[in-house]
């Protein structure tokens, strides 16, 4: 799987139009100084050498070094990636806890007021789109009330705590400076729980239809008549078994967010893996595309593959 | 009960709005350096790599050029001791440098280093072409003294030294980055020394051995925001002290020229050093018909597009040199007149019947462009929809600017900003031609920027006016610009300035020649 993704980026990558040279010397550059580049990053090659040689460099976990700042493309991936971690976590912390929630009750009193409300608010997180809703989140709470920052991950001038983790909550932590982990806590309030609110609609949507669907079955009504708690019921008969889709559909969600919430980081500037995706697909920095997809397919197919494991351990029917 | 339950719902959301308050209250603590936030991330801080407009705002900070130009336009001795002097045969430039001028890691400036980072740039620097083109071998004559031998004369070299991309390093702390880029460090001899850097923020603070006037200000955080809307809300809620306009979009831009209109904030405008134009396709019919060409130039209403685009802050411009590069003003494009443009495409078998279709394409991760592109399709619809029909294709950047000179696109909207504040930086690379065939460019520049226009006349004024200084030189580059607008190849719309805005305990922002802000002027009030 990995060897197609990987490759596939690699021939994708050369066709799309748009030459790096052109994006490292800019379109007036002349032929000599054109070719001397292209011969300096290794671009004058036949293509299947190309190939060959960043396939052999894959398998040595080698990704590279980037066209356009000469960083090792690991060292470049480092940085960005538990970034766009830390938000991706806090945003599932918080769609859990709010869609879950939101699901359970409505699910629990259905077409009750709070079940209303709550499909509403299910369809509308769904429905928002991520630029929009994020933009006005940010004007409403960091420029017209200004209770947090508008971006980034620390205040301007502020020094990071040192590099242990890359995670910058839990190195403030780890370097114990109050101020750090204060700031970057606020830093992280206003776009985790933009992503986490419109990721929770899809969460709460379906906790309450697979819930609902679970308590008309006949063991729940089998219970019912034999008088035990309703809390009982839910909690031990019918959560356990709408666990399975909402562990497939939570899984799916995380590894959409390891590749990055682009829209998100572009609005908050959240130095992410998916801004540095996008600013390496502009500037056709190949080793940098091809090292950020090829970390993130493995990522994606390793969460899958935990989810799959999970799934069979919970569910004795399922087995491998 | 349920009254119970209310009273203590209310008591939880009061305490999470005042948790809230209680963050929002908390103080900063007082600023010390002065934030400067401009859009997009800085790689590099190498100026043999520098390309963009907010790599070059730092370093110029950072580092000092040979000249600058004054706000005479002339040019004056920064590093250089005295102005440059050139043989009678043009061909040897000496430039005297300054003494007792040191680098940030303590060692000497002197023509040794000069040379370094001269030769350094024409080795690696990804514009390095801008000097091979025309500088043979640089030498080191004396302890303070280099001479520059040229391929042939060259009166627009002595603007070229005032590029930031020339700014000297120290030979010391680049040994080892003699043929390769040093992004992370800059040792210079500039007014601030680097504290600290990463690719969204850069902290520069003032040179204690700076040989010139010190800096106003503690310090300069440089921060770098993602998008235009990041950068308006910071400014708006004082989290920055200063905004450079290089990615504000003109809503924003509108806003924050309201709130300097009603005193709430500070701002400075540079001298415009970039220009949006629309470049013509015109080795191929129907726009290879130089009356057509004509007719569209008349059929744009620059005003109106300003107005729609821009809320008038980009001035309409009927030149493709910025005003303030010439000795006086002058505007050769036609005006906006549609009936002369009916007429002459009546002349040539359009209207009617047989209507012009002309594909305009845009670069659409540029949102002024794709505005620029809708009003003129817009007001053809209005004005001219019984000769004139304009389609539109949005093209990313990158791809457009790959596709330009294999003659991809029959009308292009691009912008283009001069290496350095000369006439001949915005002529040469537009207009300038090595092989021309009926008015056709084969080879050169002309190429490059897509227009494939070339005469042989411009060629012959062009390299003339390398050899010219001073009035002369710019009477011939008049000449020159006049040509293009008879040819027409490009059509242009409006004038960028410079701009940025400070809150109202920072000083105005000042801006220099190539359209950087002078940081060190920068002081809290």
């Amino acid at each position: 799987m990995l060897w197609i993704i990987s490759s596939l980026v690699f021939i994708l990558l050369r066709i799309a139009p748009g030459d790096p040279v052109d994006a490292i010397l800019g379109t007036r550059a002349n032929e000599l100084a054109r070719e001397s580049l292209r011969i300096k990053l290794g671009l004058d090659k036949p293509l299947i050498n190309q190939y060959i040689e960043y396939l052999n460099q894959l398998i040595h976990g080698n990704l590279g070094i980037s066209l356009n700042t000469q960083e090792p493309v690991k060292v470049i991936i480092s940085k960005a990636l538990p970034a766009s971690l830390e938000l991706a976590i806090f945003s599932i912390l918080i769609a859990s806890l709010v869609g879950y929630l939101i699901g359970f009750l409505g699910a629990v009193k259905p077409e009750s007021r709070i079940d209303f409300w709550g499909r509403i608010f299910g369809i509308g997180t769904y429905a928002l789109p991520p630029f929009w809703a994020a933009m006005l989140i940010q004007i409403i709470f960091a420029v017209l009330l200004g209770w947090l920052p508008i971006g980034g991950r620390l205040p301007p001038g502020a020094i990071p705590p040192p590099p242990i983790t890359g995670f910058l909550l839990l190195d403030s932590i780890l370097d114990k400076n109050i101020e750090t982990i204060f700031n970057s806590i606020k830093h992280l309030v206003l776009p985790s729980l933009t992503l986490g609110i419109l990721l929770s609609g899809i969460f709460s949507r379906s906790l309450r239809l697979n819930l609902e669907e679970v308590l008309k079955k006949g063991y729940i009504e089998a219970a019912k008549s034999r008088g035990i708690n309703y809390s009982r019921i839910l909690v031990k008969h019918a959560l356990p078994n709408t666990l399975l889709p909402i562990l497939t559909i939570t899984g799916l969600t995380i590894s959409s967010l390891i590749g990055g919430a682009l829209l998100i980081e572009i609005t908050f500037s959240w130095p992410g893996i998916a801004l540095g995706l996008q600013e390496a697909i502009n500037q056709r920095d190949y080793p940098v595309v091809q090292g950020i997809v090829v970390i993130i397919s493995s990522l994606v197919v390793m969460i899958s593959i935990g989810i799959d494991i999970a799934i069979a351990y919970i569910d004795p029917r399922v087995s491998y | 009960m349920s009254k119970l339950n209310y009273i203590k719902n209310t008591l939880k959301i009061s305490s999470i709005f005042l948790i809230l308050l209680q963050l929002s209250c908390v103080q900063d603590k007082k600023r010390e350096n002065i934030i400067v936030a401009s859009a997009g991330k800085i790689e590099s801080l190498d100026p043999a790599q520098a390309n963009t407009l907010r790599t070059l705002q730092i370093l110029s900070a950072l580092g000092d050029t040979l000249y600058k130009i004054n706000k005479e336009g002339n040019l004056s001795p920064s590093l250089a001791k005295d102005l440059p002097k050139v043989s009678k045969n043009g061909l040897l430039i000496d430039i005297p440098l300054k003494e007792n001028i040191f680098f940030h890691d303590g060692n000497n400036f002197n023509a040794e280093a000069m040379a370094f980072s001269l030769n350094r740039f024409r080795e690696i620097g990804t514009l390095n072409y801008l000097l091979n083109d025309k500088i043979e071998d640089i030498e080191v004559k004396d302890k303070f003294l280099i001479r520059i031998k040229l391929k042939k004369p060259s009166s627009s070299l002595k603007s070229l030294l005032t590029s930031v991309n020339l700014t000297p390093v120290s030979p010391n702390s680049y040994s080892n980055y003699r043929d390769s880029f040093n992004n992370k460090n800059f040792v210079g001899t500039g007014p601030y020394y680097l504290e600290s850097f990463n690719s969204s923020q850069q902290i520069i603070k003032p040179f204690k051995n700076y040989w010139g006037k010190k800096p106003l200000n503690k310090g300069i955080d440089f921060i770098n925001y993602r998008n235009s809307s990041t950068l308006f809300g910071a400014i708006k809620t004082k989290e920055v002290d200063v905004l450079i306009s290089n990615s504000i979009d003109d809503m924003q831009r509108l806003t924050l020229n309201r709130m300097v209109n009603k005193d709430q904030l500070k701002a400075g405008d540079g001298d415009p050093i970039e220009i949006g134009y629309i470049t013509l396709k015109s080795n191929i019919l129907p726009l290879e018909n130089k009356k057509i060409r004509e007719a569209l130039s008349y059929s744009i209403d620059r005003e109106l597009i300003s107005q729609q685009v821009s809320f008038g802050t980009r001035e309409p411009l009927r030149s493709i040199v910025p005003p303030q590069l010439h000795s006086k003003n002058f505007s050769p494009w036609p005006n906006y007149n549609p009936n002369i443009a009916r007429s002459l495409l009546k002349k040539e078998g359009y209207c009617d019947t047989n209507i012009l279709s002309i594909p305009l394409t845009f670069r659409s991760n540029v949102p002024a462009d794709k505005l620029l592109a809708l009003t003129w399709k817009d007001q053809i619809k209005r004005d001219l929809s019984d000769c004139i029909e304009i389609t539109l294709n949005g093209v990313e950047s990158t791809t457009v600017y790959k596709q330009l000179s294999e003659g991809a696109f029959e009308a292009v909207i691009l912008d283009w900003t001069g290496a350095y504040p000369d006439p001949e930086a915005y002529l040469t690379p537009l207009l300038s031609c090595n092989k021309i065939n009926n008015n056709s460019c084969l080879k050169g520049e002309a190429v490059f920027s897509g227009s494939f226009w070339g005469d042989n006349k411009v060629q012959e004024l062009l390299e003339e006016s390398e050899a010219l200084e001073g009035e002369d030189r710019l009477k011939n580059l008049i000449k020159v610009e006049k040509l293009a607008a008879q040819g027409n190849a490009y059509i242009p719309i409006w004038l960028v300035n410079p701009k940025a805005w400070s809150l109202k305990d920072i000083s105005q922002p000042e801006f220099s020649s190539n359209g950087l802000i002078i940081l060190k002027n920068l002081k809290r009030e």
